[in-house]
């Protein structure tokens, strides 16, 4: 293992600095807007603060690019947190902050990938679901991109309580995504009542661990321990388990009920503004994102097409299911970015024809049908695959949250259901006419 | 009627998918493709590749006919009219298994000197509501969609949103009406009334009542 490098103390200064920033300009573009979600942002300013200004390699310029770290903020209501550290790289400029969730801005209230937001590739806010998708990100980094970036997603201890979670922590451990980092912020509050594990941090390390991951516990203001705890590598996923207070900063809200969701009066916001900008330092040390490694493979999409037209006769008996798998064969044999996944149902959808022909670009999800469309749908972010996930036809009922947030995201993943209708109850039909 | 057993359909309605169009058909950006055939799933897989946004294909289980020859083009939001007479007195609009069992219907209705229009939509959304509706005008506005799948929410509903604008349209729909009961295979499509006969007797129905209305 390398050896880790502390941070002297001009860098753990300019880190506090952009962690008190980020909360001032929470707290004033909630306040602003009406409307927003301060003491969740709050909570979260130091691991944001870290995370983009010591851990993660990326180009500020080019958020999009294919080499950069990627960030997944599944706790979408602290959007104005995410919003803040791209202002901070110089991308987004202040008055876009502050024109927060109006009709005419650019900046949404939870994050979604319209327009200027170019550095978020999934729409987030329905809880629950970034991880599933931050793990198709670190599955086609490893196994379809074979690349250095590595995949950070942040979630909060609310969404927790969400199965789906669960089905991604199974999903990356029994992948082995080591290129995959969970950040919990563990500040004890949900919505409307403390969240079940409260700060019992052992029982969430315990949980982590038995999911395979491999698990740390710091305090999630510490920018020291966030920045050692964010260097070291590992063979597995790891989850960073991080201590925090809901409202930190905001003295009349730090880990009270009755703050989830309420922007500050604007009296209130001036007068902790201003206490906050006390404890910013004038700091000399200007920090910049590391530059991320190249050695992602250029891709793309335009001409994935089939090699020749179909061979089937009039007359000739198959099943749309059959016929299905031998297309999906036939499109991978000739376009390698062609990526397949099921829920342990590729004998019934026929997606095993395309499994046992390039079994290197096939994903078994197992019986986890919202984590294969979440998984899909990071497989499918930035234009890296063409992703076809199938299973009956019914099971994707399961996932139509996934669904619909898949489409908010603008992808464009392909899902194929199977045994559709009672006609489920045939193998051979009743004859046939002649055709047409 | 040949069929094989199968535990599937014995085991009740758990399994089947009597809901996914309606569900496909409220996301946006969606696009969602009905193949019923070898060629035309084929095709479908390879446009949903550069289709943006999300895609469905809807497969079925039991083997059916190749009904296109392998040079046919198709197009997202493009029906086909598989089968078509100068006499046509309804156009009937089915998907999958549906579709091959209205082209039965249609080869035993011209025994009787009946003659139907039969449409393959290929995508269910987006509709090509003009195929669908100039073809309808020469059948005097009828029109009969069967599906397998439940009345709310998929293809007969779809149609009816195309056409709800068109003057002396007559719109009759096919679909599964309850939660289907375990049942023997050959009898499911029979009791549920999506079967060639139960399109038969829909287009006699229209018929006699357009005479009648005379």
């Amino acid at each position: 293992m390398e050896d880790y490098h502390k941070p002297d103390q001009q860098t753990v200064q300019a880190l506090r600095n952009i962690a008190n920033r980020l909360r001032i300009n929470c707290i004033k573009a909630t306040t602003a807007a009406g409307s927003g979600y301060p003491t969740s942002c709050c909570s979260v300013a130091e691991i944001m603060s870290v995370l983009y200004f010591n851990t993660m390699k990326y180009r500020p310029e080019d958020p999009k690019n294919i080499n950069n770290d990627r960030f997944v903020l599944s706790k979408g209501h602290a959007a104005p947190a995410l919003y803040s550290m791209w202002m901070e790289t110089g991308f987004l400029k202040e008055s876009e902050l502050f024109s927060l969730c109006q009709v005419e801005t650019s900046l949404e209230g939870h994050p979604t990938p319209f327009q200027k937001q170019q550095f978020v590739d999934v729409a987030t806010g329905s809880l629950g679901q970034g991880l599933g998708v931050a793990c198709g990100m670190a599955y086609t980094g490893k196994y379809f991109d074979k690349s250095s970036y590595r995949v950070f997603c942040l979630l909060g201890d609310g969404e927790m309580s969400e199965g789906s979670v669960w089905e991604a922590m199974a999903f990356a451990s029994y992948y082995q995504l080591d290129n995959l980092v969970a950040i919990l912020d563990i500040n004890r509050l949900g919505q409307s009542d403390a969240a079940p594990l409260q700060h019992h941090l052992d029982k969430y390390q315990r949980r982590c661990e038995a999911f395979g991951w491999h698990a740390i516990v710091v305090d999630g203001h510490s920018v020291e321990e966030l920045c050692k705890a964010l260097s070291q590598a590992r063979h597995q996923p790891t989850a960073i388990i991080a201590k925090t207070t809901k409202g930190k900063g905001i003295p009349a809200a730090e880990d009270k009920m009755g703050w989830h969701g309420k922007p500050l009066p604007k009296d209130m916001a001036d007068g902790v503004v201003k206490d906050l900008q006390a404890r910013i330092t004038s700091s000399s040390k200007r920090l910049y994102p590391a530059t991320p490694v190249e050695d992602a493979p250029p891709v793309s999409l335009r001409n994935v097409r089939m090699p020749s037209a179909p061979s089937y006769k009039p007359g000739e008996k198959i099943s749309t299911r059959k016929a299905y798998g031998m297309a999906l064969a036939k499109l991978g044999r000739y376009n390698e970015r062609v990526v397949v996944l099921d829920g342990d149902t590729n004998n019934f959808t026929y997606s095993e024809i395309f499994k046992n022909e390039h079994p290197n670009r096939f994903v078994e999800c197992y019986i986890a049908q919202q984590n294969m469309v979440s998984v899909a749908t990071g497989c499918a972010a930035r234009d890296r695959n063409v992703v076809y996930a199938s299973t009956l036809a019914s099971f994707f009922t399961r996932a139509y949250d996934q669904l619909r947030m898949a489409a908010i995201s603008e992808s464009n993943i392909i899902l194929c259901g199977s045994h559709c209708g009672l006609s489920i109850v045939f193998s051979s039909s009743p004859p046939s006419p002649r055709g047409p | 009627m040949n069929v094989t057993v199968s535990f599937l359909g014995e085991d009740g309605p758990s399994l089947m998918s009597l809901e996914d169009m309606a569900m496909f058909r409220a996301i946006p950006t969606a696009t969602i493709f009905y193949p019923s055939d070898g060629v035309s799933i084929e095709k479908a897989v390879e446009l949903a590749a550069s289709t943006k946004g999300v895609c469905y294909i809807r497969t079925s289980r039991p083997e059916n006919s190749v009904i296109y020859s392998s040079n046919e083009d198709f197009h997202v939001g493009q029906a086909k009219v598989v089968y078509q007479s100068t006499e046509d007195k309804v156009t009937v609009v089915g998907a999958g298994i549906t579709l091959h069992e209205a082209m039965a219907a249609a080869d035993m209705l011209k025994k009787e000197r009946i003659f139907i229009r039969v449409i393959d939509p290929f995508t269910i959304k987006p509709l090509d509501s003009k195929t669908i509706i100039e073809n309808a005008r020469q059948t005097r506005g009828r029109i009969l969609t069967v599906e397998d799948h439940y009345y709310e929410g998929g293809l007969g509903e779809a149609v009816c949103s195309a056409v709800v604008n068109e003057q002396g349209f007559t719109l009759q729909r096919l679909a599964v009406a309850h939660v289907p009961r375990s049942g023997k295979p050959n009898e499911l499509l029979k009791i549920y009334g999506i079967d060639r006969e139960a399109i038969c007797q829909a287009v006699r129905k229209m018929l006699s009542g357009s005479a009648n209305a005379k």
